[in-house]
């Protein structure tokens, strides 16, 4: 961040003035929750704020150069959020250390991923953009991973950057919606789905562990604290397990499923007996 | 440098008063009992961004910051249950809801690229986060319980 761009940042009053107000209302306005068959989705002041922020943007109210000074506020307003988790973290120390093996555990679990993502999208007809769409959540480190290793103009190139933008722009509403709904709908435990709040982005985490807090109020201290822990072991440990298993993963998976769509395409073009 | 970390300061204390206001109307902690909790994320936070410049090692700042607050807050730390308490003021969702405001405003200069993406990219994307989160879920869970803790 240059010197100068952090001083027109803080001279922006328009931008923190419509924020404050924006944070007032919202806050004031509280939380509301519907009912989807046996789960609920949680409607939280947070995501107020994110989508009248976004439709701000298509008002005079708000400029491109508004637009732009507001990112460095993210970037700092994460650290104070990281913080924040830190001091839910220590006094908690000795249940994060029995929950140990499971924190590191479920750092594979975002392979999951790939099995999930990977079929669907060769199924949608997508080709190598598949690998770079589903070898992880795509946020800064896999784009640099992708970008560097296939380079920025090539399939695998795109395909991450289309789920980057996606995540960039709906990722923390998208986890937000689905925790509340998931951790009330399931019989998976809250502590599980706070260890999975930890994808390794601040404001998906707060926007998932959000939820799961105002489902389980009584459970807050220890929602923050695990969803915290994971978030700090993905960020730390995300990109190797992207390197190490995700990717290749993703390549040889991809190779399997075309090897087979191949296959029944041709027997379809020679003889239309894909089953003789 | 100086210059550079009042200035980090500043966006930060003016980052942190919309925080407070929400913290007072949404979880009813009035301003200023939550103001040396505020005044402590802030601290840590610009020793962590410092640590980040002037250690010649590839950690982003919120490595430092996450252990910074871990290591004076542990039970075994002198006046830990002084900042736990003051931080204690202070709803993670108030936290919250300032950055996806100022997220939300900031992403409108990206529609233009997400009005691109096609159908497919999106159906596939929402399966791409699906299947994180609920991997890392079940494996959580399974070992939880194996473990006895839930």
């Amino acid at each position: 961040m240059e010197k100068k761009d952090l001083l027109t940042v803080l001279k922006d009053w328009r931008l923190h003035g419509v924020v404050f107000i924006l944070v007032c209302i919202t806050e004031a306005i509280g939380q509301f929750s519907i009912s989807l068959g046996p789960g609920v989705i949680l409607l939280l002041p947070m995501l107020y704020a994110f989508f009248i922020g976004l439709g701000l943007y298509f008002t005079p109210m708000i400029n491109e150069k508004n637009s732009k000074n507001a990112e460095p506020l993210i970037v700092l307003g994460v650290t104070l959020l990281i913080a924040k988790i830190g001091f839910t973290i220590g006094p908690q120390i000795e249940a994060i250390i029995a929950a140990g093996p499971a924190l590191l555990l479920q750092e594979l679990g975002n392979l999951g991923t790939i099995f999930l993502a990977l079929p669907l999208a060769v199924w949608l007809g997508f080709k190598r953009e598949a690998v770079g769409m589903t070898h992880s959540i795509a946020r800064e480190p896999n784009v640099g991973l992708i970008v560097n290793k296939f380079g920025f103009e090539s399939p695998e190139g795109r395909g991450v950057m289309a789920i980057y933008i996606f995540g960039t722009v709906f990722g923390a509403a998208f986890l937000g919606l689905i925790s509340g709904l998931l951790a009330t709908a399931t019989p998976l435990h809250p502590l599980s789905f706070a260890m999975a709040s930890g994808v390794g982005s601040g404001s998906m985490m707060a926007a998932a562990s959000g939820s799961l807090i105002a489902a389980f109020p009584e459970m807050e201290d220890q929602i923050v604290a695990f969803a915290g822990a994971s978030n700090l072991l993905s960020l730390s440990t995300g990109l190797y397990v992207s390197i190490f298993i995700g990717l290749p993963l993703t390549e040889k998976l991809y190779e399997i499923m075309t090897r087979r769509k191949d296959k029944k395409d041709r027997l379809k073009e020679e003889g239309g007996k894909p089953n003789a | 440098m100086l210059k550079t970390i009042t200035e980090w300061i500043l966006v930060l204390v003016v980052f942190g008063f919309s925080a407070l206001f929400g913290n007072w109307l949404g979880y009813g902690v009035l301003p200023w009992e939550a103001v040396p909790g505020m005044l402590l994320l802030v601290a840590v936070s610009v020793i962590g961004l410092v640590l980040e410049k002037i250690i010649p090692v590839n950690i982003p700042a919120v490595g430092y910051i996450g252990l910074i607050a871990i290591a004076i807050s542990l039970p075994m730390f002198p006046g830990s249950a002084l900042f736990v308490e003051w931080t204690e003021k202070i709803s993670i969702l108030a936290l919250a809801t300032p950055i996806l405001a100022y997220a939300g405003i900031s992403i409108g200069s990206n529609w233009a690229d997400f009005k691109k993406l096609g159908f497919r990219s999106v159906i596939v994307a929402f399966a791409v986060f699906l299947g994180t989160f609920l991997g890392s879920a079940l494996i959580a869970e399974v070992i939880l319980r194996w473990q006895g803790i839930i």
